[in-house]
Parts: C-alpha cells; sequence; structure tokens
C-alpha cells in the first residue's frame, strides 16, 4: 500500500493530474481505505508542494499544477470520503468568496484546493459576491472562518464593510474572518479588524490550520 | 524652458558635466538617467489611474472612456504632488481582450476588469472562432487616440504608447491556470497562442497606433513578474516572443516596440524567501527585455529588500560605472504606511544607493485609496534628503509634511481645470 500512496504523493508533487486521477482509482479499487489514500497520498503530495514553495523550489505554476493535480485526485476520492463521513467533512465549515465589482479567481481557486486539502469543508461562493450574500452564508452555514478575497485595489474596501456588517448583525464573535489578495497587506488587515491575513495559498492554509489547531 | 526637448536636451547636458542654467524637473530625470546626477534625486510618475480619478472625484464611466479626461487627470494629479516626469497609462490589460468580446465588469468607481472565470479561450478552435482583432471595436480607438495624445503631450522616453503583452493577454484571454499550463505541458498549443496574441492581436492594434502617429509603444506583462513564471519560462517564451514583436514593429510600422515590460519583475511576498542569486536573475533577464538599460524594482515587497543587492546590481552590470537605479516605492507600503515610516525608508535608500547619483525614485503604483498626504510627503522626502550634495548624516536632516493645497483648490486656473469639472457634471 505505502508503495501505492508514495506514486500518489509523487504524482500530485509533480502535477501530474492525469496520473493522480488514475492512480487513486486504482487505489480505490485495490481497496486501499479512502481517508489513508487522503492522508498519505493526496495531501502528503500537498504538504510537499508547501514545503518546496517555502524552500524556493517551486514557484507559482508548478503549485498551479500540484493544485491541478489535487483537484483531479479528489474526482474519485471524494464520493468515497463522503460515504464514510470521513475527511473532516462537516466539521470545520468555511465559507469564501471574491467581493462584489471582483472577478479574480486564480487565487481564490488555489486557496479553496489548499483548504480543502486541510480538511475544511469549503462553502465556495464564487467571485462578484454581494455583501447580503456573505451575510446570509454566514448565517445558514455558521462557519468557523470567513475567508474573503479582493484583487483590485478599488474592491478590497468592500471587506471593511462585510466585516463592519457582520459586527452589527452579531455574527462576528465565533467567527474568524480571513482576508487575502494581491492588494491585501497585514496592516490592512489590522485597520479593517481582520482577524487573518492571508499573504499567499500556502499561508492561508497554514493560518487556516493553525485555527483549528490542526 | 517650457519647451520638453530642449528640457531634455538640457538635462543631458547638465547630468554630463555642464551644469548651467536652472534644470526643469523632466531635466533632472534626464541628467540623472543619462548622466550622473541633476541637483536632486528625481521622483517619477508612476502607474497612478485609478488613484488620480479617485482625488479628482471623476467617475469611472466617464474616465476609461475619454482619452483627454483620462490623460488631462491623470497629468493634473501627478504636478499637484510634484513629480518630476509624467506616466500616463490606461487599464492596459484589458483593452485587445475587451474587443475580442471578453466579458467585462464595469463599475462607477473602478477601472473595468475582465471576467476570467468566463474564459475568451478555452480550446484551440476559440482562436480561428475569435478571429483578428478588430480595431474599431470596444475601446480600441479610445486606446488608440489615448496613445496619440500620451505621445504628443508627454515627451521623452515616457511619451509611448500601450498595448498588453502576449502572456498577460493570454492570461487575460483564458485565465492564468490554463495559459500556464499550456507553457508547461503542451507547448505547440502554447506556440499557437502566442503566435495568435502577437501576430492576430497585439500587432493589428500596434498598426492602428502607429498610423496615429505613435513612435513606440510599450506592452506592461505582470502576469509574467516573478513567480508567476519563472526567468527559465520567460527566457523560453517571453523573450523570444518580444523580439519578434519588435522586429515586427521596427520591420513593417517603423515603431519601436517593447513588449514584456514587468516580465521578471521580482514580486516574491515572503522576506524569509528573498534570494538575491534569484533577484540578480530577474534583473538580468527583466533589463534584456526593457527599452531602457537600467537597474529596476517595479511591485514587489520592496521596503523589505536589502537595498545594498540593488546598489551592486547595478554596480556589476554598468559597465564601469552604474546603471540607473528606478528604485519604487512598494504601492501598500505608501498607502499603509505613516509618514515617519515613509521618510526612514526613503532616507535608508538615499543613504544606500543616492550617494553616487543615478537614482530615481517612484510608486509601484499607487492604489485607489492612498492618502494623498502620504504621496506627498514621499515627493518632499525624496527632494529633501536626495539633494545633491548628499548630506554625510542624512538622519540630521528633518522632512516635514509639506503643506499642500485641497485638489480642487489647487485645480483653479490649471489647464485640466475644465475637462475635469465638466466630467464631474456629467
Amino acid at each position: 500500500m505505502q508503495k501505492q500512496l508514495e506514486k500518489i504523493r509523487k504524482a500530485v508533487v509533480e502535477g501530474e493530474d492525469l496520473e493522480a486521477a488514475s492512480l487513486v482509482e486504482e487505489a480505490l479499487t485495490a481497496g486501499f481505505p479512502p481517508l489513508e489514500i487522503l492522508n498519505r497520498g493526496v495531501v502528503a503530495g500537498i504538504d510537499e508542494t508547501g514545503k518546496r514553495w517555502k524552500a524556493n523550489e517551486y514557484f507559482l505554476p508548478e503549485v498551479i499544477l500540484a493544485a491541478d493535480a489535487f483537484k483531479a485526485a479528489m474526482g474519485p476520492l471524494e464520493p468515497k470520503l463522503k460515504e464514510g463521513e470521513q475527511g473532516g467533512k462537516g466539521a470545520h465549515k468555511l465559507v469564501i468568496g471574491v467581493v462584489q465589482g471582483d472577478m479574480h479567481d486564480l487565487g481564490i481557486s488555489l486557496v479553496i484546493a489548499l483548504l480543502q486539502s486541510a480538511g475544511f469543508e469549503i462553502i465556495d461562493l464564487g467571485i462578484d459576491v454581494s455583501l447580503d450574500s456573505f451575510i446570509s452564508a454566514v448565517k445558514e452555514h455558521r462557519p468557523v472562518a470567513l475567508g474573503l478575497g479582493a484583487y483590485m485595489t478599488t474592491t478590497m474596501l468592500r471587506m471593511k464593510e462585510i466585516i463592519g456588517e457582520l459586527e452589527r448583525q452579531g455574527l462576528r464573535d465565533n467567527l474568524k474572518v480571513m482576508v487575502g489578495g494581491a492588494p491585501t497587506s497585514q496592516e490592512f488587515a489590522d485597520e479593517i479588524g481582520a482577524d487573518i491575513w492571508g499573504k499567499d495559498a500556502i499561508m492561508a492554509r497554514e493560518k487556516a490550520l493553525a485555527l483549528i489547531g490542526g | 524652458m517650457a519647451n520638453a526637448n530642449l528640457q531634455i536636451i538640457h538635462g543631458i547636458l547638465y547630468g554630463k558635466g555642464l551644469r548651467l542654467g536652472k534644470l526643469s524637473p523632466l531635466g533632472q530625470v534626464m541628467a540623472t538617467m543619462v548622466g550622473k546626477h541633476g541637483d536632486y534625486v528625481p521622483f517619477m510618475g508612476p502607474q497612478i489611474h485609478d488613484h488620480a480619478m479617485t482625488v479628482a472625484g471623476v467617475p469611472a464611466r466617464k474616465f476609461y472612456w475619454d482619452p483627454e479626461l483620462l490623460v488631462s487627470t491623470q497629468m493634473a494629479v501627478q504636478r499637484w504632488y510634484g513629480f518630476d516626469s509624467y506616466t500616463v497609462i490606461s487599464d492596459a490589460y484589458n483593452t485587445e481582450v475587451e474587443a475580442l468580446g471578453a466579458k467585462m465588469i464595469y463599475s462607477d468607481n473602478a477601472m473595468p476588469t475582465v471576467n476570467t472565470s468566463v474564459p475568451l479561450i478555452k480550446e484551440r478552435s476559440d482562436l480561428d472562432r475569435l478571429g483578428s482583432l478588430d480595431v474599431t471595436a470596444a475601446r480600441i480607438p479610445v486606446a488608440v487616440e489615448l496613445c496619440r495624445l500620451i505621445t504628443e503631450r508627454i515627451k521623452g522616453p515616457f511619451g509611448i504608447g500601450f498595448f498588453c503583452s502576449p502572456f498577460s493577454l493570454l492570461c487575460n484571454a483564458m485565465g492564468y491556470p490554463r495559459a500556464v499550463r499550456a507553457l508547461m505541458r503542451d507547448k505547440a498549443y502554447a506556440r499557437e497562442l502566442f503566435d495568435y496574441a502577437e501576430n492576430e492581436v497585439i500587432f493589428p492594434f500596434l498598426k492602428a497606433q502607429a498610423q496615429a502617429g505613435v513612435k513606440s509603444s510599450v506592452g506592461p506583462d505582470a502576469w509574467s513578474a516573478f513567480p508567476n513564471l519563472t526567468p527559465d519560462l520567460v527566457e523560453e517564451w517571453v523573450v523570444p516572443s518580444a523580439k519578434r514583436l519588435a522586429e515586427r514593429g521596427k520591420k513593417e510600422l517603423k515603431m519601436s516596440v517593447s513588449a514584456g515590460t514587468a516580465a521578471c519583475d521580482y514580486c516574491e511576498e515572503d522576506p524569509a524567501k528573498f534570494d538575491k542569486e534569484m533577484m540578480f536573475r530577474c534583473w538580468d533577464v527583466a533589463s534584456g527585455l526593457s527599452f531602457l538599460k537600467i537597474a529596476f524594482s517595479g511591485m514587489g515587497r520592496t521596503q523589505d529588500w536589502d537595498m545594498r543587492w540593488l546598489q551592486e546590481y547595478a554596480l556589476s552590470r554598468g559597465k564601469g560605472g552604474k546603471l540607473p537605479i528606478f528604485a519604487s516605492l512598494n504601492s501598500r507600503f505608501v498607502r499603509d504606511s505613516n509618514p515617519a515610516q515613509l521618510v526612514d525608508k526613503i532616507r535608508e535608500w538615499i543613504g544606500i544607493m543616492g550617494r553616487d547619483g543615478r537614482l530615481l525614485f517612484f510608486i509601484g503604483s499607487v492604489p485607489a485609496d492612498t492618502p494623498p498626504a502620504n504621496v506627498h510627503m514621499a515627493v518632499r522626502a525624496v527632494h529633501t534628503l536626495g539633494r545633491y550634495p548628499i548630506a554625510k548624516d542624512l538622519s540630521a536632516i528633518r522632512v516635514e509634511l509639506p503643506s499642500f493645497q485641497p485638489f480642487d483648490r489647487w485645480l483653479k486656473g490649471q489647464p485640466e481645470e475644465d475637462v475635469i469639472m465638466k466630467a464631474r457634471e456629467q
């Protein structure tokens, strides 16, 4: 089993999406436990990608390909995990979206892939999300965290409005707010009252894991 | 000396040692770029369109469709701040893909933006479907007129047209993941994509610019910045593409075409990962693409850089002298800092890179919500601390926040007043 899981891990690290999916299918057919495939194969691959990113061995193109491979590997795996209620599903919900007026989806798609690999159940509101939609989603799903992305200096200002509205409606106390995107900074996150600033997708994953004691 | 060409010549001679007469701001820039230095370290106009629009209070739906308003507003705001040269540009990454039919989002207070979640190019066959750029479509005529106006109003190296460089254009047309996947996994497809971007989209746009009298055009390429692309990928794809466009522009349009601007710009965000060797490699590749031979920091997190590296690079590549350094204050740093932090950073940089001349400042780009006092403070600090000869003890020089008139009061009587006021009424 270890050999097969190592192959899956390697396929994710090297961004081989088709191979990763096929190896996962093989492992499932061979009867490997889905949670083992997830943790020791797929997630191990993303962990290794993160390490290489931090060590300046990987850059954005390699991370993109690894995230693709992760998504491909999750294709056959996800239904099996759901069947067994495994993989942390339901334990830690995280609502995420790009603020209204902003259509940039690269950052958020990477963050979602990496947060999924950390075991979060993601409620993805997509791009160009209105303040009301964020508030409704928080009320409906009661997540542990809300992720807000903005990639323009003009749209990032909406993050402050959203945090203000959460406070006004009494939704802020048990909710951590994560912000990220090219024009944001730690200073900006502090200024608008966010709890976490994710400098990049890898860091967002690390900080989100710390949030739940992972 | 109102004539810009004479100011440029005056600056060049002044910088070379013929220090006669009072140098204009543009002359200070030229003296530093071509010679050693002028009277002080110049502060060049940055990319400022969204911020200028916000300061001037003009609506986005008018600003980005009206070349006269776009040029006038940016020139007025840059003069209000006291920059030594102008940089005028529009939302340069959008023009071509918008005209090809990309789904856009328009708003009242921000530049148009491409919705890459609805990609224009999903597969090979889309290239045939899209065909060549129609230079009468969408805002292409606006952009051509804008390039003409910039060339007419801003003389010297900054009076240039613009286009979106091939890789960034492809990222806007198909999304970065698809584009980068093609470069790394399907080289034949990637070649087709570059060929399409260069010949069917960018070249017709450049031809329209040339017909309007534009002699020189640059192509921003922020999607090719590091770490979006590695220097190896830039050398494999961006550099040859830029050469092809430059050769074709020169041969067929008699035009100077410089694609790949900002490719390999070192934009690593994590100070713990800053890597001197990689920085030098990025600067070497970027330098090969630039129409100016300079040492350049662009949009990166420069407030955390060790600027001795940039100084060392400028000296090592200067062939017996020193390359001019274009040192950029990071846009978020300028927006989020207090005036004292800005002054401290500028003091540090001038101490490291300014003493032997050939240093010019600018801001990576100015975010819409940047407090104007911060920009005024940065300009004042550079002009005060950067006065030649540079003081031995820069810490002894105090820089006070300059008193400045509110923009509206300052605007009264300026040549741009009517254009800006009318746009507000509409």
